[in-house]
């Protein structure tokens, strides 16, 4: 117990002292919330409209599923956590990774933490005002009202967010190799958004897209956005082992990538 | 003071990178590109004793950073070992962290939008230190640096003056054995530059602290290192007391002499002396004092100049390093 407070005892750190950053700054906060608060409210309210012109069911889903579907993907946004991948950029390209490599950390874990809590406070509390001004605008679809749901909401958006974490390390990671991560950051991020469902509620992806976005990282970094529909009830198992098989294929790349780019290093003035 | 916290044996790093052949197409360049190689360090071996102050120095490229970078474990070598307080950098590099502490002048290891006492916590949980003893070491630390005027602010407002003393501050929070710090002085005004070398020898006097420093400004190493090496092309050409670096060029004097009225020519001097100024107010000659002694020179500078005043005197330590850059230069 003592060793795991320890093991622990930093990551907290990391995370208390980007909160009190955001508590300082909170303005920051007001400005990031309302933007994601206007991004996501015209895209339900644009869907709400079509739905409404397609008599209020397009492809067997109602407006109800689609729109707490969308939600789901941008409260996981908020989480911020593909930032990691230009903070590793930054790093590189400064040459401020060397300070942390001085340090007695593991770089990346040190920077996947970072990047929790700099967007944890801020996902905590878009998540909240999202799901109570939801609840009472639309209501919940029965499919959030069964007893698997919660349990499994949780697990799916942990490794979710351990998915999209090792995704855009990996994209991070090519700067210690490429100078300009750039377009490999918008290849990777356009595929999450699209397969993620941020423009298209998945239930109205068509057949062999949807299958992409269920067994592609892409998509199973954002299956929070599946939890809400009817097959989730049968399928969640399905699908986080889909998200599990690829947390280990791109865990062991992330750990194979870093340790090269350890040994790759090499900034302004040495 | 015997023991060794440094050695450094047969160290090389060499950094490959790729160059665009202009000539060849963009497919070759893309698959299958021109490899270029630039031995940054070269073989170099020294070792370093606990509680010395190293002052490490040479020109820009010269390898310095390279070094101090694989001293502290962020650099792989190509070649040769480095042993610091028993651990090999390369694969003890977190163990050795927590008896080392780095400074680099140019990059800011504090948290930039909090203030700076939030920076000393959070290093001192990375550093596994309990909160008591964070506690304790950030007062004592605070009254050392003297910090306690602008420890609540933003590090982003403080002076660089501030924000360096704080660097220094923040890379002592674990009481490392040994510091390594790279330009540490940069940028800073003669009174923070003072104060930031008087606070670095405290350290190494109070709490018996190896300093290991690399800069350009001679006043760090006159006022703070009692070794210089120096290294050019990644090699090193001297190694030896401070104090001694200013008699390696002993054999050069300096004359200066001021006009009686103005100087109107520069006649051809003799053998031994040359000019290293000329003005119409005021020379400036430089002796060898193995072709002509000084009391000759003078007798022979009289002759051909009518002077109100004239001063002898030898090279500064910053001429001093110059010249030894400039003479390896030649060399290579």
């Amino acid at each position: 117990m003592k060793k795991i407070l320890k093991k622990i005892r930093l990551p907290i750190k990391i995370i208390k002292t980007q909160i009190r950053e955001h508590f300082y700054y909170g303005f920051r906060l007001v400005a990031s919330m309302m933007t994601t608060i206007a991004r996501c409210g015209i895209l339900l309210i644009l869907y709400w409209y079509v739905y409404r012109l397609n008599n209020g069911v397009i492809n067997g889903t109602t407006f109800l599923f689609a729109a707490w579907s969308i939600f789901f993907y941008f409260a996981f946004l908020t989480l911020q956590l593909r930032t990691i991948a230009k903070l590793i950029m930054q790093d590189v390209q400064s040459g401020n990774v060397e300070i942390l490599f001085s340090k007695p950390i593991s770089y990346l874990s040190y920077r996947m933490w970072w990047q929790v809590g700099s967007g944890i406070y801020y996902f905590l509390v878009t998540t909240t005002l999202g799901v109570i001004a939801l609840a009472f605008l639309i209501g919940f679809p029965t499919t959030m009202k069964i007893g698997v749901f919660i349990p499994t909401l949780i697990l799916t958006f942990f490794c979710g967010c351990i998915l999209s974490l090792f995704i855009y390390s990996i994209v991070g990671l090519f700067s210690f190799w490429v100078e300009d991560i750039n377009p490999i950051y918008w290849i990777v991020d356009k595929m999450i958004m699209i397969l993620g469902g941020s423009f298209l509620p998945i239930a109205l992806f068509p057949a062999l897209m949807y299958k992409i976005s269920l067994f592609s990282p892409f998509g199973a970094a954002n299956m929070v956005t599946h939890t809400v529909y009817e097959s989730w009830r049968t399928n969640w198992y399905q699908l986080v082992g889909v998200q599990l098989f690829w947390i280990i294929l791109l865990g062991l790349i992330t750990y194979f990538m870093f340790k090269k780019a350890k040994e790759k290093v090499s900034v302004n003035g040495g | 003071m015997n023991s060794n916290s440094i050695t450094v044996s047969h160290l090389t790093k060499k950094f490959t990178f790729s160059a665009k052949n202009s000539s060849a197409s963009w497919l070759k360049n893309l698959f299958s590109p021109e490899t270029k190689e630039i031995v940054a360090v070269n073989n170099i071996s020294f070792s370093v004793k606990s509680g010395e102050r190293i002052a490490f120095i040479g020109p820009n490229g010269a390898g310095k950073s390279t070094t101090i970078k694989m001293l502290t474990g962020i650099l792989f070598p190509t070649l040769g070992k480095v042993d610091i307080l028993g651990f090999d950098p390369t694969k003890d590099r977190k163990k050795l962290a927590y008896q080392i502490g780095t400074v680099f002048g140019q990059r800011s290891q504090l948290l930039p939008n909090l203030p700076l006492t939030d920076s000393l916590e959070f290093f001192g949980v990375m550093y596994d230190l309990s909160e008591k003893e964070i506690k304790t070491r950030i007062s004592e630390l605070v009254e050392l640096f003297d910090l306690g005027s602008f420890i609540t602010q933003p590090v982003r407002k403080l002076s660089l003056g501030q924000r360096m003393r704080a660097e220094v501050a923040a890379s002592l929070i674990h009481k490392p054995k040994i510091i390594l710090l790279d330009e540490p002085t940069i940028g800073l005004d003669v009174v923070a530059k003072k104060m930031l070398r008087d606070l670095l020898l405290k350290i190494n006097k109070e709490e018996g602290t190896t300093i290991f420093l690399t800069s350009h400004d001679v006043g760090d190493i006159e006022s703070l290192c009692n070794r210089t090496i120096i290294i050019n092309h990644g090699e090193i050409i001297k190694d030896l007391p401070t104090e001694n670096l200013a008699k390696t060029f002993v054999y050069e004097k300096y004359i200066d002499l001021v006009a009686q009225d103005n100087f109107t020519d520069f006649p051809l001097l003799p053998e031994g002396i040359s000019y290293l100024s000329k003005d119409i107010n005021k020379i400036t000659v430089v002796v060898d004092i193995n072709k002509i002694n000084v009391q000759e020179s003078l007798k022979k500078l009289l002759t051909l100049f009518k002077v109100e005043d004239i001063d002898v005197y030898n090279a500064d330590l910053e001429t001093v390093i110059r010249h030894i850059y400039e003479k390896d230069s030649q060399k290579n």
